[in-house]
């Protein structure tokens, strides 16, 4: 236990991995949010593939010009200046041609990607860009420049959202009110961009090019099943972006794998779980709402079954007459504990209720039959399809058939169909 | 037209009973996307408290209009004022209730925070809401009956009680003038009754009321008055005035249906 937990925080290695991933992974939880509610998923992918052309072109220019190796400024400058040409490209060609954004989004980065690729491997005798790690990342090989690239970053965007959080919530839910109050939209687009490109650059040097994507959308859509406020959202997000890099940085001590990978597995993992136990928007959840649920149908074939069998109907008489008989027991305790029915010695009887309700499939039924009738419709078959009719939704439909009748009174087997109630469960008269 | 000093002041949070007579004033606006006319010398003067409606067939112009009645775009020629003022020098005067397809409801915002956003022109970048904001916005929510629906997220709500929300964050705004986008398309005829006396509440209240609508059946029975738009002014006026066959036959070229003095447009 000691060897597992407690031995690898003397580490220095693992001290800078927990300490930069969890400020690039609190500051990427955040803004991730918007990036989902905006449907910008792939706008991150396209923006950490298009940063290795800048990164080559950062390096090379200060090499060139001013003799700096590896200078980190540079690179950083490049990387952000590689993004916004590539925002730009994108929005150029889906405003002046017939290619879709999404479209556009993949040319232009698979693009952009390929010229940075060509470019390192054209220039690898003066610049020194490892590409695998650069792809993959290495967030247990974190250098102090990065670390504080990172915080920098963090601080920046971070301090921006919180000023600003009005504006983006107001801009990202109701963009055409936001515009009718003065707020500047476009400008506001532009910000949360660059904000998002400099979370990418500080975030690739750690989970590298393919896994960051899913550092800024997977915990801010694990939060997004658990939250219905929007700065509840951002924290929740922020904290499992946290316990990613902890929970990841473990298990690829466990494991001795590659930590980048290790974080967003576990990232990933803890999706999964919050997808299928989230109180409300959960799995589990909705199958328990699906399976509580009785269908209208068998309800309204259960009260016209004890409404026809003119007093209160043991089991055996229902499940003769239901269509469907399965969960039948269960149908019935809901409708008890609806106040549909009474339960008195294993016999069920109609509450006042289910006597109103009763009466209303039952009129529709004898309606249904009465036009059915009308229309021409065999004898033999007026009841089946009667029967399947009568559990169309909605009071309007049996009105209209009343009236388009001439409000007959009886159908066609002469029974009587029963009047139209004025005082049904909404308690309102619509005319 | 010359103001005195205290109604100019006065007109910056609510336009003074004596200020200006008009609450909307469309001179000679005419507006074109590459060289298309969207709306040609559309010219209109609406009065204040009144319940307006904005009517006219697909594609003539109808969002084009509330979009210049907000100021979002410059006109080729013409002006759009609010209160004597001209809209694109000052944001915000006009509320608008967006159209219910336009809103993504899985949003993470509950009903209180989005009346608060009818707020948010009101509260300073720098600064939080205050109490009062936090006070107006109850209260609005309070006018269209939604106060217990607090703290629901939006998504949970039923079409109309969207649509209240929606209303109450306009409300929320303070502004005299409120331009809804189809309040009742997709909702049923209780909804619709319903969403119908908040809009009449609101008008009591001072409010001026533009909803742009498309059902011609109930136009006459929802309205004061009626636009009937197609890149022209067709006219303004009462329902009686507006609602002539010659009128409206000449408008939807044959698109509708005539029974008796109903007009329906008919699904093409």
């Amino acid at each position: 236990m000691y060897e597992l937990f407690v031995a690898p925080l003397f580490e220095t290695y693992f001290q800078k991995a927990l300490i930069g991933g969890s400020v690039v992974a609190v500051v990427a939880g955040v803004v991730g949010c918007l990036v989902v509610l905006r449907r910008m998923a792939f706008l991150g992918d396209a923006l950490s593939h298009a940063m290795i052309a800048g990164v080559a072109g950062g390096y090379l220019v200060m090499k060139m010009l001013f003799g700096l190796e590896a200078h980190a400024p540079g690179m950083l400058l490049g990387s952000l200046l590689a993004a916004v040409v590539t925002v730009a490209l994108i929005s150029f060609v889906s405003r002046i041609s017939r290619v879709k954004e999404d479209t556009a989004i993949g040319i232009m980065y698979t693009g952009v990607f390929a010229l940075g690729v060509v470019a390192v491997s054209i220039f690898r005798h003066y610049i020194h860009i490892d590409l695998m790690h650069f792809i993959m990342g290495d967030i247990l090989g974190v250098a102090d420049a990065d670390l504080w690239v990172g915080a920098f970053v963090a601080a920046f965007v971070l301090s921006i959202l919180i000023l600003f959080f009005r504006q983006f919530q107001l801009t990202t839910f109701d963009p055409v009110m936001a515009a009718s109050i003065g707020l500047p939209v476009l400008f506001l687009d532009y910000l949360l961009t660059t904000c998002v490109s400099l979370v990418v650059v500080s975030a690739v040097s750690m989970v590298g090019v393919i896994l960051v994507v899913g550092l800024l959308i997977t915990p801010a859509a694990t939060a997004y099943l658990l939250c219905d406020r929007l700065d509840r959202m951002m924290m929740l997000s922020a904290l499992f972006g946290v316990t990613s890099v902890i929970g990841g940085l473990y298990l690829c001590v466990l494991l001795d794998s590659a930590g980048g990978g290790a974080v967003m597995l576990f990232c990933t993992l803890q999706f999964v779980v919050v997808l299928t136990v989230a109180p409300k928007y959960g799995l589990l959840a909705r199958w328990l709402r699906l399976s509580r649920m009785v269908p209208q149908q068998t309800v309204e074939d259960i009260l016209t079954t004890i409404l026809r069998h003119g007093k209160p109907a043991p089991l055996s008489i229902i499940r003769q007459y239901a269509e469907n008989t399965k969960g039948l027991g269960k149908a019935l305790r809901q409708m008890v504990r609806d106040g549909l029915l009474e339960e008195r010695q294993g016999n069920y009887g109609l509450s006042k209720k289910g006597e109103t309700e009763a009466a209303k499939v039952l009129r529709a039924h004898r309606l249904w039959e009465a036009y059915l009738d009308r229309i021409g419709m065999p004898q033999e078959a007026l009841h089946a399809t009667a029967h399947h009719l009568e559990h169309l939704q909605g009071r309007e439909t049996a009105d209209y058939l009343d009236e388009k009748l001439g409000r007959p009174g009886v159908d066609p087997h002469g029974q009587t169909i029963p009047a139209r109630k004025e005082n049904g469960p909404e308690g309102k008269a619509s005319r | 037209m010359t103001t005195d000093s205290s109604n100019t002041r006065n007109s910056l949070n609510s336009i003074g009973p004596k200020a200006v007579k008009y609450a909307i004033e469309v001179e000679h606006l005419t507006v074109s996307y590459n060289a298309r006319p969207a709306l040609l010398d559309v010219t209109v003067r609406i009065e204040r408290d009144q319940l307006v409606g904005v009517i006219g067939p697909n594609g003539a112009g109808k969002s084009t209009f509330i979009k210049a009645v907000l100021g979002f775009i410059k006109p080729d020629i013409g002006s759009v004022k609010i209160g004597g003022v001209d809209v694109r020098q000052m944001k915000g005067r006009v509320a608008y209730v967006p159209q219910r397809g336009a809103v993504d409801w899985d949003f993470p915002v509950t009903v209180r925070e989005v009346a608060m956003m009818g707020r948010y022109q009101r509260i300073p970048w720098y600064a939080s809401a205050t109490p009062a904001d936090r006070e107006i916005a109850l209260e609005a929510l309070h006018m269209v009956r939604m106060e217990e629906f607090s703290d629901r997220q939006i998504g949970e709500l039923s079409g109309g009680q969207q649509q209240r929300v929606f209303l109450a964050r306009a409300l929320a705004q303070g502004s005299d003038i409120l331009l809804l986008d189809e309040p009742f398309a997709g909702v049923d005829a209780a909804t619709e009754r319903a969403i119908l006396e908040v809009l009449e509440r609101a008008k009591k209240a001072g409010k001026t009321l533009v909803v742009v609508h498309h059902d011609l059946a109930t136009a006459a029975e929802y309205f004061d008055r009626l636009i009937l738009i197609k890149q022209r002014m067709y006219a303004y006026g009462t329902p009686r005035e507006v609602l002539q066959e010659e009128l409206l036959s000449k408008v939807y070229e044959g698109r509708l249906r005539i029974f008796g003095t109903v007009f329906r447009e008919e699904a093409v």
